[in-house]
């Protein structure tokens, strides 16, 4: 069956509707990029799990009903509860507006729009041409040095009875030998369909080290296609932590690229699925010179009629010796209608490397079960118990301290609510 | 306190109790002893509740009530209690945080109010410490790590919180040096009252110089094929189970 198409011809009145400012020769490449390669399709392999027909129908229902940004309610209850939930600099994105009232420029972290200062756009990443091209503005952000608080990025959007559709874009530079705390938190306001697409561009100077949580609490009703692009220059470090907590169908890209000596990348990430959840998490990272190291883990619990995807891809590079790579991915499946499609993919065209990966799926342990249940749990909260516990690791992962209690406080009553669904 | 009539059990297809009866009363002190294979452990997990094995004739009485009727953790809250031969190891859940929760569950069951976390904690470090267990335990996950010796300690103390009516003991003293053996055996005395029903199970006469039974039964095929006193213990030690069988079966 072929694929639903996007509109080209609605993308380009939405164009046109946009202010022409610093950002219209961009917008209008980027439309001409997207109607000569279009959306990536299930026939593209990095795409084959996730269809994003859901996506390109509320895209077209949006740019038919004339392509507003601020459709659905008002959101500043839900943005006032969570930058009073996590301590941070808040800059907020809602519904693809670029709110920056909240935050003043302090000692350490600048940021600027895209239109004050346009640059070129790297058209080649899948879902760029579309974020481009619709794009009403982007967020510049220059870390210098390390601040009291974490940065946090709030991306949230909201829809009621008409569909949404939002573009951010973000831009994120961390000075040399500057220590970087990052949240993104991405939300949602409202039970209406919306399509949310964001890029964030992530560069690590040397000897920098950047801390990034990365939170998505999305309606089912939402899709969410999230890219994460980081370069990481020489000594530099990275420590990230991924946590999907809610949405539809979600779709995230994590792309480390590291093209100088002594980078270093440790990431992991949480999935939590049930009935009618779509997860998709995509990881690349490219060592292109020798020593990097680069480590991941992500776990994942599923539970009635969902699909997760885990595809974590490392590819050594040429003369890349001295890397170091390892990829895990554990799954816990509590119904056997819930399927995930794990894949390690490694490439490797150096000699001198030291490589590993693993993957497991499994299911609740029952001697555990029965164990806790001897000490007077009943069935279900067992369950949680042991659920919760198979999380618990990447939790504590988390590298954003001020991050750390609202993300366990989110897994446990996750949890709790899947565990509910759980047929005993 | 627990009627046991002419149980029979199989797993899978294998026929495990063959027609077990035991008549166990509060305040007393009984040890089940036996070769391997003998169905030891099956009675205990199959007192506990365990479902992989199917019960297909008897019945099990406890307190009046028809214990198979209830689900495992209804057991628990009941007041019984199974110390396993082998504690799983559950990493992720702290050991302290099940302590409390089966505490808790156990005293709702009983219309009682939550404990205070204080003085549970305090409690805790106490009989931790009469046990000879270090306090950092506490804060692990359950049995994560545990050396042998270590995790049946865990398993007393699990007892000695919850306070059960009915305690099982499945083989509480393998694998324990002497030192570990007495304070194991230090802590189930402090259990005994004429409230409460010990039953232990054991391949050895060791634990029972220091945790004096009532009565000993030896189980053989799945059935208990001789009772006495602790004296059948001391005859057992020196004759083998050799002997018991042949005495059945003659």
């Amino acid at each position: 069956m072929k694929q639903q198409l996007l509109s080209i011809a609605g993308v380009r009145d939405a164009v046109l509707q946009l202010p022409n400012d610093a950002l219209t020769p961009m917008r209008e490449a980027a439309l001409a990029h997207l109607d000569e390669h279009g959306l990536p399709t299930v026939r593209n392999e990095d795409w084959k799990y996730t269809d994003l027909g859901p996506a390109i129908d509320i895209s077209n229902r949006w740019l038919a009903a004339g392509a507003r940004l601020d459709v659905g309610g008002d959101m500043d209850a839900a943005i006032a509860a969570i930058t009073a939930t996590i301590d941070a600099n808040w800059l907020v994105i809602a519904n693809g507006l670029i709110d920056d009232s909240r935050t003043t420029s302090i000692n350490g972290l600048e940021f600027s729009r895209f239109s004050e200062r346009p640059t070129p756009f790297d058209m080649n990443r899948p879902l760029a041409n579309l974020n481009a091209a619709l794009l009403r503005d982007g967020l510049r952000i220059q870390l210098s040095a390390a601040t009291e608080k974490p940065l946090g990025l709030l991306i949230i959007d909201s829809a009621d009875e008409e569909d949404g559709v939002s573009q951010a874009s973000i831009e994120i530079d961390v000075a040399p030998g500057c220590d970087a705390e990052i949240i993104e938190y991405q939300a949602s306001v409202g039970d209406g369909n919306h399509y949310a697409n964001s890029i964030v561009t992530l560069h690590i100077g040397r000897s920098a080290s950047t801390n990034y949580v990365r939170i998505q609490k999305r309606a089912r009703s939402h899709v969410q296609t999230g890219r994460i692009s980081a370069t990481l220059d020489a000594d530099s470090k990275l420590r990230m932590a991924s946590y999907d907590m809610g949405g539809g169908l979600i779709r995230n890209d994590v792309d480390i690229d590291m093209s100088e000596p002594g980078a270093e990348v440790i990431f992991s990430g949480l999935y939590i699925a049930g009935d009618g959840q779509h997860i998709d998490n995509h990881t690349k990272v490219d060592h292109r010179v020798g020593p990097t190291t680069s480590s991941q883990e992500y776990r994942g619990i599923l539970n009635g009629n969902c699909r997760c995807v885990w595809n974590g891809k490392a590819i050594v590079h040429k003369g890349a010796n001295g890397t170091d790579a390892s990829q895990a991915n554990h799954n816990l499946l509590l119904s056997d209608k819930a399927e995930i499609d794990t894949k390690p993919e490694l490439e490797i065209y150096a000699d001198d490397v030291k490589c590993s990966h693993g993957t497991t799926v499994g299911q609740l342990d029952a001697a555990a079960l029965f164990y806790l249940r001897t000490r007077g749990l009943d069935k279900r909260r067992a369950t949680e118990i042991l659920t919760h516990a198979f999380a618990v690791d990447i939790v504590d992962r988390a590298p954003v301290a001020a991050a750390r209690d609202a993300i366990a406080t989110m897994v446990e009553s996750r949890l709790a609510d899947l565990v509910q669904d759980v047929a005993l | 306190m627990l009627e046991i009539k002419n149980l029979k059990t199989r797993i899978g297809d294998t026929e495990i109790l063959r027609g077990l009866t035991l008549s166990v009363q509060a305040g007393e002190v009984h040890a089940i002893m036996g070769p391997n294979g003998s169905g030891k452990s099956t009675l205990a997990l199959v007192i506990a509740g365990h479902d992989d094995y199917v019960v297909t004739d008897g019945t099990v009485t406890y307190n009046g009530k028809n214990l198979l009727d209830l689900e495992p953790e209804e057991r628990a809250r009941e007041g019984v209690f199974l110390g396993f031969q082998y504690p799983v190891e559950i990493p992720g859940v702290n050991n302290a945080y099940l302590l409390k929760a089966a505490v808790n569950a156990k005293r709702r069951h009983n219309g009682q109010g939550e404990v205070d976390a204080f003085e549970f904690l305090k409690l805790a470090r106490e009989k931790m410490a009469a046990l000879g267990m270090d306090p950092k335990l506490l804060n692990r996950g359950i049995n994560e790590g545990f050396s042998g010796g270590e995790k049946k300690r865990n398993e007393v103390l699990q007892m000695t919180m919850l306070e059960p009516s009915l305690a099982i003991l499945d083989e509480t003293d393998s694998g324990l040096d002497i030192d570990a053996l007495k304070a194991v055996a230090k802590g189930i005395n402090t259990l005994r009252s004429p409230d409460r029903a010990i039953v232990l199970i054991t391949h050895y006469q060791r634990l029972l110089d220091y945790v004096q039974p009532d009565f000993v039964h030896v189980l053989s095929e799945g059935r208990i094929v001789r009772s006495g006193d602790k004296s059948l213990a001391l005859e057992l030690e020196d004759k083998g189970y050799d002997w018991v069988r042949e005495a059945a079966s003659a």
